[in-house]
């Protein structure tokens, strides 16, 4: 999942990390490890494609990334939400849920349009 | 902003490449999944393997997100550089306006340095760096004769010779003659006759120049004895208001009508000078004389190498040339060489010297304003050290003050270069009335945007030059003990006052070189001004009339014509006396042949020597006093044995052992058939009043060699010499109201003319020097002046165990004296080198003149003196009842 050059996906992993981040500073494997289990292992977070997306966000300026001790006193770049960053997420989890509304509804429709009638 | 947010600018310091950071996130990643793995119960190297494998392209990861850190962390840099920049200018902009005195003085005291370097680089660039009118002027050289035994290596050929270069030299892709000068033609215009330069130049001549006609076309080979001529750009507009029919129209030129061909670009100058009207030269005409065409030296020479050829190539073939001519013709070819010389350099001519040496000043003069205002700003930098002190306890780094520091003085420099650049363009305003004369005829006096560049990055450079040593010394600065010092009474650092003295000891040294450079260029203008002329150039006027050979065929009629004219002149009321001359005593008068009887001249090859033909009344017209024999008089008939008058420099050298008078001589057009004898010796005359030295002359009567068809008039009254110039005027229009009169200007003027190109080096180079005289004054001033402060309360303390004023003086005397004595040791070594510069513009004074040193010295130790009173005096008055409470 998430194919690096995929539009809607490679949007949906920078929602997720955002939300992932909005918990707290977080280090990138942490990211990975968060949403795997967030999504109950239904997506599988590649690295190849979230270690780009994290330096995309920072240029961005929606995160920042800053080096500090992991919880097993290993040195690991910890990265958290800018002011804009978490304007984003309010942003783009509205917009996500709304899509997600819309399409939930128009595939559990059972009303049958006019011309299958 | 990028350094608003925590952790800002100095956290980046400790930040690792961003290769290196990323490689370490990415190693952390892979380790974290490694141990997830083992905790799942595979063994290490399988959970590597694993890792690594689920990560998949790590290589391609790296490199992408090394790739986007390393342009983020450029992109910050470059944002933070220009917020520094903003950042320093605003502060450098008001730190200047708080100053306002310190900063005014500073701007102008660039200004002067920096415009004096603009004027002078825009003289050296239109002389020396633009380029000539001519297509790939690189590739042209000017060909001259020169004469060993006259002391001639700039010297025109024979048509003879002309001929033989066109036809025999391999090294030149063309070859071109023309006449070596230029000469006043007269043109019947609709207002009247108008005297127009004229210049005459061989059927190759733009042809090898690659100069292109801008309206018609140029003279060609075919043209030789056709009545054609060329306008020039300026007579096309003058004469013709940019008439675009005029190729084909007739002009009347000395009698004679011309069809109009073509016209010249605008900014076309020949090697020659600048002329109006272009002549087809008639070179086989002249190879048909018999004697004129080897005998007559009357053409300059310029080529084109061929391709492939040098400099040095063509030199050698016209060293075999000269050799072959002295063997075909060794009456006449004998005893000359040839000199091949860049056209450019053969242009510059003696220009190049003066320009180098008044750049090299101009130089000077800006190294002296920045040792001047690298101590006064080094004042400023101690007074503002508790600032300094205040920025780096929180927080400023030493490199950011430093910088800073450049930044404001950068801004001095600039807004110097500013005021000094419109210094530069007055300046050269005033250069162009004065210079024009002596400067090569294509430079055009300006400054252009390279100009302005250079003057640019030269003040930019001044500014670091001169901010560098206070703002290190600033970056030096132990911010702890600055700010634990007592206010008042902190004394100079050791470092500061070393400095400090250094930048002195270089500006009494740069003075002192330029005032002895200045001093000898005084000393030899004074040596050519105050020998004597050998005429007395006051009070005359000079003009010249030409006779057209149309209207006054005959010699006869001419000298007739000539005679009423004097005569009329003689009647008019203030006319003191009047003569006629073939051609007034100047540097460019035409020498001829000299051939005594019965004596072999030194060495090999003809000798030249400048001679006149003169009226009975030149030599007391002139003022030239009569040694021995006597002068000319009626007696000198033309059918009488040609007379001739020589000066005592060439009764002397010629006739070492007395004899003159009597001897049989060769020196004249009207002597190459009948032996000429001396009749008197006249006192010398400086032909060049540049030159200290006289040269030999020979004279002869008007009256036995009239052919010429012009004279130069002289008229000596006890008025205004200008005054006569309209009853000149109508003097002449009695006699032919058709001939113009040519040039009429004063004698002083023409004597003045030839001292111009010496008297503006001199004028300017002093000026320099007594620029730089004032500026280390004020350097001598400064140092004592912060001397004293520093040590006022040491001084109060001595004063109040007993020292006297004395005293107290010769402790700051002292200290000081020092770092003079060091600047007046480096200044004679400096002015060893200035006098080695100016050796080529001197005359009668020796490079190394210790008169001029010794008055250096002097008046420099004089201005020191008056500005190290001051300072001095407050001193002594220290007071310790104010210092020490």
């Amino acid at each position: 999942m998430f194919a690096k050059d995929s539009g809607l996906l490679q949007g949906t992993l920078e929602l997720l990390v955002l939300k992932t981040l909005s918990w707290g500073p977080m280090h990138g494997y942490g990211i990975a490890s968060w949403i795997e289990s967030a999504t109950g292992d239904v997506l599988r977070v590649e690295e190849g494609s979230l270690y780009p997306a994290l330096y995309r966000m920072a240029r961005k300026g929606w995160i920042r990334g800053e080096w500090g001790v992991s919880e097993n006193n290993r040195r690991a770049k910890f990265y958290h939400l800018t002011a804009e960053g978490r304007r984003q997420f309010g942003e783009q989890s509205t917009g996500w849920q709304r899509l997600a509304a819309a399409v939930t509804e128009a595939i559990g429709s059972t009303q049958a349009p006019a011309w299958a009638r | 902003m990028s350094n608003s947010s925590p952790g800002g600018r100095r956290s980046r310091l400790f930040r690792g490449e961003p290769k290196a950071e990323v490689a370490d996130e990415l190693a952390f990643h892979l380790e974290e999944r490694v141990r997830e793995y083992v905790a799942r119960g595979m063994d290490p190297d399988a959970a590597r393997a694993a890792a690594l494998e689920r990560f998949g392209n790590l290589e391609g990861v790296r490199e992408e997100c090394a790739q986007m850190l390393h342009e983020d962390r450029r992109a910050e840099a470059r944002r933070d550089w220009l917020d520094d920049l903003r950042q320093d200018l605003r502060f450098g902009v008001r730190s200047a306006l708080r100053a306002p005195v310190f900063s005014l003085l500073a701007v102008l005291t660039l200004a002067l340095g920096i415009g004096a370097n603009a004027a002078v680089f825009g003289v050296v660039k239109s002389v020396l760096l633009d380029s000539l009118p001519y297509a790939d002027a690189g590739r042209l050289v000017r060909v001259y004769a020169k004469f060993e035994k006259s002391g001639m290596d700039r010297s025109s050929v024979s048509p003879g010779t002309a001929a033989d270069m066109a036809r025999r030299l391999r090294s030149f892709s063309g070859v071109a003659a023309f006449n070596f000068g230029t000469m006043d033609v007269t043109y019947q215009g609709e207002s009247g006759p108008r005297v127009i330069p004229g210049a005459l130049v061989g059927g190759g001549f733009f042809s090898t120049l690659g100069v292109r006609a801008a309206l018609g076309r140029t003279l060609t080979e075919a043209d030789a004895d056709a009545p054609v001529v060329m306008l020039s750009d300026a007579a096309w507009q003058r004469e013709f208001g940019g008439d675009p029919h005029v190729v084909g129209r007739t002009l009347r030129v000395d009698g004679n009508p011309y069809e109009v061909v073509g016209v010249l670009p605008r900014g076309f100058v020949g090697p020659m000078g600048d002329a109006g009207i272009w002549f087809a030269l008639d070179l086989p005409h002249y190879l048909r004389d018999p004697v004129g065409a080897r005998d007559q030296h009357w053409l300059g020479i310029v080529g084109r190498l061929a391709p492939g050829v040098t400099l040095d190539a063509a030199q050698r073939e016209l060293d075999r040339l000269a050799v072959d001519l002295a063997r075909e013709y060794p009456k006449t070819d004998r005893g000359r060489t040839f000199v091949a010389l860049p056209l450019r350099d053969a242009m510059v001519g003696d220009t190049r010297t003066p320009l180098l040496v008044l750049m090299a000043s101009a130089a000077l003069v800006l190294l002296i304003t920045c040792a001047n205002l690298a101590g006064a700003l080094l004042s400023r930098t101690m007074s503002r050290r508790k600032e300094f002190a205040v920025r780096v306890a929180i927080g400023a780094g030493r490199g950011r003050l430093v910088r800073q520091l450049l930044t404001e003085s950068a801004l001095l420099a600039l807004a110097g270069a500013a005021v000094g650049l419109l210094l530069a363009v007055l300046g050269l305003g005033a250069l162009r009335k004065l210079a024009l004369p002596v400067l090569p005829p294509y430079a055009d006096l300006s400054l252009d945007t390279g100009a302005v560049l250079a003057t640019l990055l030269a003040a930019l450079c001044t500014g670091i030059a001169f901010g560098l040593a206070p703002a290190l010394a600033a970056g030096r600065l132990e911010p702890q003990g600055t700010l634990r010092e007592e206010t008042r009474g902190s004394s100079e650092g050791r470092r500061s006052r070393q400095l400090r003295g250094v930048l002195v000891a270089a500006q009494i040294a740069l003075s002192l070189s330029l005032l002895v450079g200045a001093g000898l260029l005084v000393r030899s203008l004074w040596a050519m001004t105050s020998a004597p002329l050998g005429f007395d150039p006051e009070g005359v006027l000079t003009a010249r009339v030409e006779l057209p050979s149309s209207a006054y065929p005959t010699p006869e009629r001419r000298a007739a014509v000539f005679r009423e004219l004097e005569e009329r002149l003689a009647a008019l009321p203030g006319v003191r006396g009047v003569a006629s001359v073939t051609q007034v005593p100047s540097p460019t008068m035409s020498r001829n042949n000299l051939t005594i009887e019965g004596v072999t001249l030194r060495g090999d090859g003809p000798v030249f020597i400048p001679y006149m033909a003169v009226s009975d009344d030149y030599f007391r017209t002139a003022r030239i006093r009569l040694r021995q024999g006597r002068t000319f008089g009626p007696e000198d008939t033309p059918e009488a044995t040609p007379a001739i008058v020589v000066s005592e420099t060439m009764a002397r050298r010629y006739w070492p052992n007395g004899g003159a008078v009597g001897a049989r001589i060769r020196v004249s057009p009207h002597t190459a058939e009948r032996w000429g004898v001396v009749v008197g010796i006249v006192d010398d005359v400086r032909v060049d009043p540049a030159l200290p030295a006289p040269e030999p002359m020979a004279y002869a009567s008007g009256r036995q060699d009239f052919a010429w068809t012009g004279r130069d008039f002289l008229v000596r009254t006890d008025g205004d010499p200008l005054a006569l110039v309209r009853p000149f005027q109508q003097a002449l229009a009695a006699v032919d109201p058709s001939v113009p009169l040519r040039d009429p200007r004063t004698l002083a003027s023409i004597v003045d003319e030839r001292l111009a190109g010496r008297r503006l080096p001199m004028l300017l180079m002093t000026a320099f020097g007594v620029l730089a005289l004032l500026l280390a004054s004020v350097g001598v001033y400064a140092m004592f002046a912060a001397m004293a402060a520093a040590r006022e309360q040491e001084f109060g303390v001595r004063v109040a165990l007993g020292s006297t004023p004395g005293a107290i003086a010769g402790l700051v005397l002292r200290q000081g004296a020092v770092w003079m004595g060091v600047g007046l040791v480096g200044g004679a070594a400096g002015a060893v080198v200035v006098a080695r510069l100016v050796s080529g513009l001197l005359y009668g004074v020796a490079p190394f003149d210790p008169v001029t040193l010794g008055v250096a010295v002097v008046a420099l130790l004089a201005c020191a003196t008056v500005a190290l009173l001051v300072p001095v005096r407050r001193a002594t008055r220290v007071d310790p009842n104010m210092v020490l409470r």
